[in-house]
């Protein structure tokens, strides 16, 4: 690997933070919006559902997002602040579909401590001001002048230090704002200010509450009629104004989100730290609160925010497990929920930890994450690519080719498998018992190979051989007609569709028929200059049996040429380029646009967009697939048609956002395929590979994979061997049905096939399971598992007593074959020269597998090093030990076997709180930290001075704006040995907001290159709100901001292939660049996740 | 520790917070470090501490026997004590030797805050030398009227490069590294200064205390002084009426930290701030110019006579949000002030003696809102809201006279007049190193 990294994201953020609902898009649209941390989505609330209109990132971490609307305003804007401390008010423009930016800047003070309980952003009911709190004791006031715009903001002293929540009460004449904060004492109370704008200061507020529920930490602002606020505790809530006071009891819960019902405020719903929902209803009598009541609706995901939407229909956004649409019901369900779960989004955040494995041994990295938290624990395999679920299977060998045809026109499934071999036809069919069987079609030629078969119109069908097109009743499955060719010509290539067949015979010679009703009839014939290498006439048009085109690619001058039907007049001809000919063509549409598909010898695949009317090719690019022809087939799947390209690397061809996309199917090499729509295996495609034929049915056509496999405990560890096949994990419950919360912590054994639980081991009380390792040691050729633990006493700061355990797997159970006593938490695992290397609080430990007089084996420490503050994440590569410091960056440090030592070699000075560590190669490694960073730092061996050898020199810095929790070595897909990418060495991260993103490291002309066009695209792409993505990306924490260095944001780069054409041309001329060369080489990047 | 990974790890806990609470946590435990251990050269007392601010590495001192010395604090000299307790030794020491050296006591000894390629020394000598750190010659030395008593340079100045220099002398010298001359005096006090102090929210904004008990707030680029705190003055804790409040603001002065950045952190400031909501600048309300410059000059002779301590003014110390003062006096006080409003706030810190005829250099920490504090032969770590004890650090056999928090690594270093340096550092389970001894043993046999 290199210095020069690309760092790309192959799963955006699931974790919603916040949502809110409102008329966004128009007056009478009802939208709701969701913040994935660094995304927004806005949805449009349908009969039909929650559909989606706009996906954006946003340059920043949103720390607040609220819709208001300002006076003589019809339809809502959407207020955003990051983290960073920037904002803007957007706005939707209906006529071009986009947000516009109403007003942005910076709300950043040279004076003032960042808030540790996160930033708060409020905006008065009336419109009056937007209130910020962002540092301690200070509140920033945006006021609105009468039009709407925003004026100069000014601080306030806020007096009180320990802010935990503000809001503004409605119904006030003056802006007012609620504080809930908590005193020196630790007692919680609320206090009122109003917001005195012409002097900019507070004004003493109407009335204020001392002595509050400890664990308040809620406001709720109840809006007019009643006004007031609700003040959300732990065993309390409670409902405060001027003139009145209520309180209810709860059952002990920490509320984390609410939303309100009802326009007048009168009812809420709440969702705790379990996943329960409540509905607290504010019970009045006109204007004056009479009480509150509290009811129990059911269980959901862990909500972060709740946003009812209409008709009791509720969006749950969740951190800790998948988001839903729930609807609330007005009578129980059986277990006496009302809470019904229409739909879940996957979230798989936070990702605490994960593997890279490849579990159908196919050369492709699947990445096992240990995602979610609390009761919303799972396991989720990130799998890239689609993925074929095998459903029946015949060995065969040497398939030629494959299509599938119906018993009658009308039959919505298809009966025959039309099998061809070098010398012969083979029929297959369903029986009654469901079973493929051999059958025959009589009027089929059944002695040679079949070139091409399809159904045609009248109950009939067709096939094609090298001599005669026959036309064959699909009922009676006798001959009907034939066609021969001509006499010393043989056919090559045909297609067909239900009314036309074409064909090329020997000596150029390209022959049009039509089929009617028994009858085939040559209409035109043509000589072409030279041998057609393959065609297609797909009916692309409005007529789904006809077509008005025909594709057909060309030996010799390696072009692909258009001829109208039914004349066989040429109307285009597109040179290919280079020596590989065209195998395969295919006419295609997807979302309405017509492509030509054009697949080469060698792997490549080029595709034009093709004007229908006229012929006209446009909008040529060219990517690679594979290294081996390429066959080209339609097939559909939930309705939508897709492309399949079997080769060496089959891949299915579809399209998004009028964009076409390619991604792998999971399956090693495929000759032929076709799809296979059968009674007992509807939506199935018959696929042909090595000597096999099955029949499967396609994964949803998309680029990544999820399958969730729920734990209802949260995993902390995960690690995968090889030779058990099993997964350790190390995880904890959580028993919330006693009075006191309790945890118990779990080593559990899995089946990396089914993910059935095979056994478990329950660590002592207190015992916290801390890192996870498979490994064998030097003398021993058995694999072991190996556990580290920490003793979480309640009156400790920092574990004094851990355990490493060493565990076989032997019929299907863990069996503790060693353990060994630290002191101190055993913060990671690694092996290490056939011996275990941890990470002991500050210490680095050696330990040695020896064995002892009895046979049995014990670890045994063999050296340590110190100086560390907590070890917290360490890496090894050979000799070298990679450290990752709690606050103090990296540090390397190198094994002497001699003196049998640990010494140190070498260290970052920053003060970089670190979150993973990863070696790139034997020079560079990655570190994330606590600040939403990556860097790298280089090893200078060659250094003259003491000094600088044992300096870790900082070679490139990022903001990613994500929190790293583990770093691992690996891909996600294929590698393909000859393509440029196969080269290029990839890490994988996961993060808490759930994002799964790939680190490659470049070539230096590559990074050169891409820096330039990253460069270029900040000009044209400007980002949502007016955010600066070089600011956005610049190293960023409570030390130091710089420029990002050395780092690339591929989301950024891989973005330009989303350009409009003319902002294409435009980077293009200042890259000087051609299109099609920009469109290849990013194409290729996108290839790396 | 364990559980509050796992919570930052899950997005249970902010990362901020995560640090934060980390911080507090190991700041709570500070005690004599049983790992480091700096070994001092010097010959006389020890007067000024400081450890740089771009790396968090170097640690310059400056002692009475005319010498300063630098020490690496990140990377041990040698290791004893089979590699658990680290020794510290300077790495390179000018003294009177020296053939630039000053000749008698170095009272000040700061880093220039840019980058470790220059420190200043102030000394008794009426000097103050500007060090090349590389070479360890003197590149600009300037001639003061009387004993240097504290040197300052603004941690934020990215348009100067000043010296604020207090000497015996009433009058404050701002001595320019750029030009190598002085480039103000700043006239008001009615005797010596002991301290300086510039602010962390604004490059121009320069605070001093003299001998005369008075602390004065200054804004290089206008004559005069702008503010004068009195420790008479305070109302926070209740906000007034509306009414009286406008009418107090109107005859306040204590408002010019905002003007101040408004007119030139457009140059300085890194990022543009872009359109229609323009960053609000430090203080917020915008007193018309013309009304504060009236002030300036000639401020009403009862608000110039106004005094911060009974005493002498014997140390400064903004805290690092820029929000609050904290300072230490000749009558033992320790008072706490609003910077925005010049009020005191009334913090009763709990009774202490302190070293009335010297100087003494205060520290803070913005985890746990600590005040650290020179007293006599300890040191004292305070609450800064509550004024109560929360630490104390015996260890010293003499009077400290300076102390200086490395946030970066939560360790606290403090000099006295025993000549020692010593380090405060968050106490390490005992148990690791019983481990290391023990396993030496388990290899060598």
């Amino acid at each position: 690997m290199s210095v020069w990294n690309y760092v790309v994201t192959a799963h955006k953020p699931t974790n919603v933070t916040n949502s809110c609902v409102g008329n966004f898009t128009g007056p009478q649209e009802l939208n709701l919006i969701i913040a994935k941390c660094t995304r927004i989505e806005i949805l449009l609330l349908t009969p039909l559902g929650l559909q989606p209109i706009l996906d954006v990132p946003i340059y920043g971490r949103i720390a607040t997002l609220q819709l208001f609307r300002p006076h003589g305003e019809a339809q809502d804007f959407l207020f955003i602040a990051t983290e960073r401390y920037k904002f803007c008010v957007l706005q939707w423009d209906a006529e071009t579909s986009e947000l516009i930016t109403r007003a942005m800047g910076d709300v950043s003070d040279r004076i003032g401590r960042p808030t540790d309980n996160g930033q708060i952003g409020i905006i008065d009911p009336d419109c009056r001001l937007i209130g910020l709190h962002l540092y301690d004791g200070l509140f920033k006031v945006i006021p609105f002048d009468n039009k709407g715009q925003l004026k100069e903001a000014f601080n306030i002293r806020l007096e009180e230090l320990q802010v935990l929540d503000i809001q503004f009460l409605y119904g006030c004449s003056k802006p007012t704002i609620v504080v809930l904060y908590q005193d020196n004492k630790d007692a919680r109370h609320v206090k009122t200010y109003e917001v005195a704008l012409k002097d900019k200061d507070f004004v003493e507020g109407p009335w204020a509450q001392n002595n509050l529920d400890n664990g308040a930490d809620l406001l709720i602002p109840v809006p007019p009629p009643l006004c007031g606020v609700l003040i959300i505790g732990e065993e309390t809530i409670v409902y405060c104004s001027a003139n009145a006071f209520k309180a209810i009891p709860i059952r002990p819960s920490i509320t984390r989100a609410y939303g309100r019902v009802d326009a007048d405020g009168s009812r809420y719903l709440l969702g705790d730290h379990a996943g329960l929902l409540h509905l607290l209803v504010i019970t009045h009598e006109k204007e004056k609160v009479t009480g509150l009541k509290i009811e129990l609706l059911g269980e959901t995901s862990i909500a972060s925010t709740i946003s009812y939407l209409d008709n009791a229909f509720v969006y749950i956004g969740s951190s800790y497990g998948d988001s839903q649409l729930v609807k609330l019901n007005l009578q129980p369900d059986a277990k006496g929920s009302y809470v019904e779960v229409l739909e879940r989004y996957v979230n798989l955040g936070p990702i605490v930890d994960f593997c890279v494995v490849d579990l159908e041994r196919q050369g492709q990295g699947q990445v096992v994450t240990c995602s979610g938290a609390y009761k919303d624990g799972s396991l989720r395999v990130v799998r890239n690519g689609i993925g074929i679920n095998e459903q029946a299977s015949v060995e065969l060998q040497g398939i030629k080719g494959m299509w599938s045809l119906r018993s009658s026109t009308d039959d919505p499934h298809d009966t025959f498998l039309v099998v061809s071999f070098i010398s012969e036809t083979r029929i297959l069919a369903m029986n009654l018992e469901d079973e493929l069987e051999e059958t025959e079609i009589e009027g089929f030629c059944s002695q040679v190979q079949t070139l091409f078969c399809h159904d045609a119109v009248f109950n009939q069908l067709v096939q094609v051989t090298s001599s005669s097109v026959r036309l064959v009743s699909s009922t009676s499955r006798e001959l009907k007609n034939e066609w021969f060719a001509p006499a010393g010509y043989s056919i090559n290539v045909a297609t067909a569709n239900a009314t036309q067949v074409l064909l090329a015979t020997g000596g150029k010679h390209l022959v049009y028929l039509e089929i009617g009703d028994g009858v085939l009839t040559q209409k035109t014939h043509a000589q072409l200059d030279f041998e057609i290498s393959c065609l297609d006439i797909n009916p692309i048009g409005e007529n789904p049996n006809y077509s008005q085109l025909a594709a057909v690619g060309m030996w010799t001058d390696i072009s692909v040429q258009i001829y109208s039907l039914p004349d066989l007049s040429r109307i285009t001809k597109e040179h290919l380029g280079g020596e590989i000919i065209p195998r395969s063509v295919l006419l295609c549409a997807f979302e309405g646009i017509s492509y030509l598909l054009c697949a080469l010898g060698d792997g490549h695949l080029l595709n034009f967009i093709l004007n229908t009317s006229t012929g006209e090719l446009t909008d040529r690019k060219k990517v690679s697939l594979g290294t081996q022809p390429i066959t080209l087939r339609t097939f559909s799947s939930k309705s939508t048609t897709h492309v399949f390209a079997a080769s060496d690397r089959p891949t299915v061809i579809y399209s998004s956002n009028k964009k076409l996309l390619y991604s792998n199917v999971n399956l090693k090499e495929v000759s032929h395929m076709c799809p296979f729509n059968s009674a007992a295996f509807p939506d199935s495609l018959a696929i042909a590979k090595e000597g096999e034929l099955t029949i499967g049915t396609i994964d949803d056509i998309q680029k990544l994979h999820i399958r969730s496999i729920p734990l209802g405990e949260h995993a902390r560890r995960i690690c995968h061997q090889e030779q058990s096949r099993t997964f350790a994990i190390s995880s904890v419950k959580y028993n919330q049905s006693s009075a006191e919360d309790s945890e118990t912590h779990f080593i559990r054994l899995l089946d990396d096939q089914s993910f059935d639980l095979i056994t478990y081991y329950q660590l002592d009380a207190f015992e916290y399971g801390c890192s996870i390792l498979s490994c064998s040691f030097s003398d021993d050729s058995n694999v072991y598992y190996c556990v580290g633990t920490a003793y979480v006493l309640p009156e400790e700061n920092e574990p004094t007593k851990g355990r490493i355990l060493v565990f076989t797997v032997e019929d299907g159970k863990l069996q503790l074959v060693a353990e060994k006593e630290t002191k101190g938490a055993v913060y990671s695992l690694n092996a290490f020269n056939g011996k275990l290397l941890a990470a002991i609080n500050q210490k680095i430990q050696i330990y040695k597998w020896t064995l002892r007089d009895d046979g049995t084996r014990e670890l045994q420490s063999e050296c340590g090093h110190h100086g560390h503050i907590l070890a917290l994440y360490v890496q090894t590569r050979g000799d070298f030990i990679v450290v990752g410091d709690l606050m103090k960056s990296i540090s390397l440090l190198i094994y002497k076997h001699e003196e049998s030592s640990i010494e140190e070699r070498a260290r970052d000075y920053n003060a970089n709180w670190m979150s993973a560590v990863e070696i790139l190669d034997d020079d560079v490694y990655l570190g994330a930290e606590n600040f939403f960073n990556l860097f790298s730092v280089r090893k200078n061996s060659e250094g003259a001075t003491d000094e600088e050898r044992g300096r870790l020199e900082v070679v490139g810095e990022y903001h990613l704006g994500e929190f790293v929790n583990r770093f691992r070595h690996g891909s996600l897909v294929m590698r393909l040995p000859d393509s440029d990418v196969g080269q290029i060495p990839t890490v994988i991260f996961g993060t808490v907001n759930g994002v799964i993103g790939v680190i490659a490291s470049l070539p230096q002309e590559q990074y050169v290159f891409l820096e330039k066009l990253q460069s270029n695209l900040r000009k044209v792409i400007k980002g949502v709100g007016g955010l600066s993505h070089e600011q956005w990306r610049s190293f960023n924490n409570e030390k130091k901001t710089v420029d990002a260095k050395n780092f690339l944001d591929g989301d950024l780069i891989e973005s330009f292939l989303d350009l409009s054409r003319s902002k294409m041309d435009e980077i293009s001329k200042q890259m000087r660049v051609s299109v099609e060369e920009l469109c290849k080489r990013v194409e290729e990047l996108t290839r790396l996740h | 520790m364990w559980r509050e990974i796992g919570d930052r790890e899950a997005g249970k806990l902010r990362p901020n917070s995560f640090s934060n609470r980390i911080k507090s946590n190991r700041i709570q435990t500070l005690q004599l470090s049983n790992g480091k251990d700096i070994v001092s050269p010097h010959r006389g007392s020890v007067n000024s501490l400081q450890v740089d601010l771009t790396e968090g590495r170097y640690l310059l001192s400056g002692a009475s026997d005319a010498s300063a010395a630098v020490f690496d604090i990140q990377r041990g000299t040698d290791y004893e004590g089979g590699g658990v307790i680290r020794k510290h030794k300077c790495l390179f020491m000018v003294d009177k030797q020296h053939e630039q050296g000053h000749k008698y006591a170095v009272s000040s000894a700061i880093w220039y805050p840019v980058d470790t390629g220059l420190f200043v020394t102030g000394s008794y000598d009426h000097h103050i030398n500007v060090w090349d750190t590389n070479t360890t010659q003197v590149v600009m030395d300037f001639k003061m009227p009387g004993k240097v008593y504290r040197t300052a340079m603004s941690p934020l100045a990215t348009s100067h490069m000043l010296i604020a220099a207090g000497t015996e002398d009433v009058q404050v010298r701002l001595c320019d590294i750029a030009s190598g001359a002085f480039a103000h005096t700043l006239s008001g006090h009615r005797d010596g200064v002991m301290t300086v102090e510039w602010s962390t929210s604004s490059e121009w904004v320069l605070i001093t205390g003299g001998c005369d008990g008075a602390i004065r707030f200054w804004d290089i680029r206008r004559a005069g002084c702008f503010h004068v705190l009195d420790q008479s003055q305070s109302q926070l804790g209740r906000r007034p009426p509306i009414l009286k409040r406008s009418a107090m603001i109107k005859g306040s002065t204590a408002k010019s930290l905002s003007a101040s950045q408004s007119s030139f952190a457009k140059a300085r400031t890194p990022q543009t701030k872009l359109m229609n909501a323009k960053q609000s600048p430090v203080g917020k309300i915008p007193v018309k110019g013309s009304l504060k410059q009236r002030l300036h000059p000639g401020m009403l002779s009862s608000q110039d006579r106004a005094t911060a301590h009974y005493g002498a003014v014997t140390g400064l110390k903004v805290t690092e949000d820029g929000m609050y003062l904290l300072s230490a006096g000749s009558d033992s006080r320790l008072r706490l002030w609003d910077v925005e409003s010049g009020c005191n706030t009334l913090v009763n810190f709990e009774t202490v003696r302190l070293q009335t005829s010297k100087p003494i250099q205060l520290a803070t920490s913005q985890n746990l809102a600590l005040v650290f504090v020179p007293c006599m032969t300890a040191v004292k770590a305070f609450n800064m809201w509550s004024g109560k004890t929360s630490l104390t650090f015996r260890g010293h056999y003499e009077h400290v006279n300076c102390c200086w928090f490395s946030l970066q690594d939560q360790e606290l270093y403090t000099g006295g007049n025993d000549r020692q340096i010593l380090v405060w550092s968050p106490s390490r389970s005992v148990s690791d190193e019983d481990e290391g001894a023990k396993d030496e043993d388990n290899w060598s046999d």
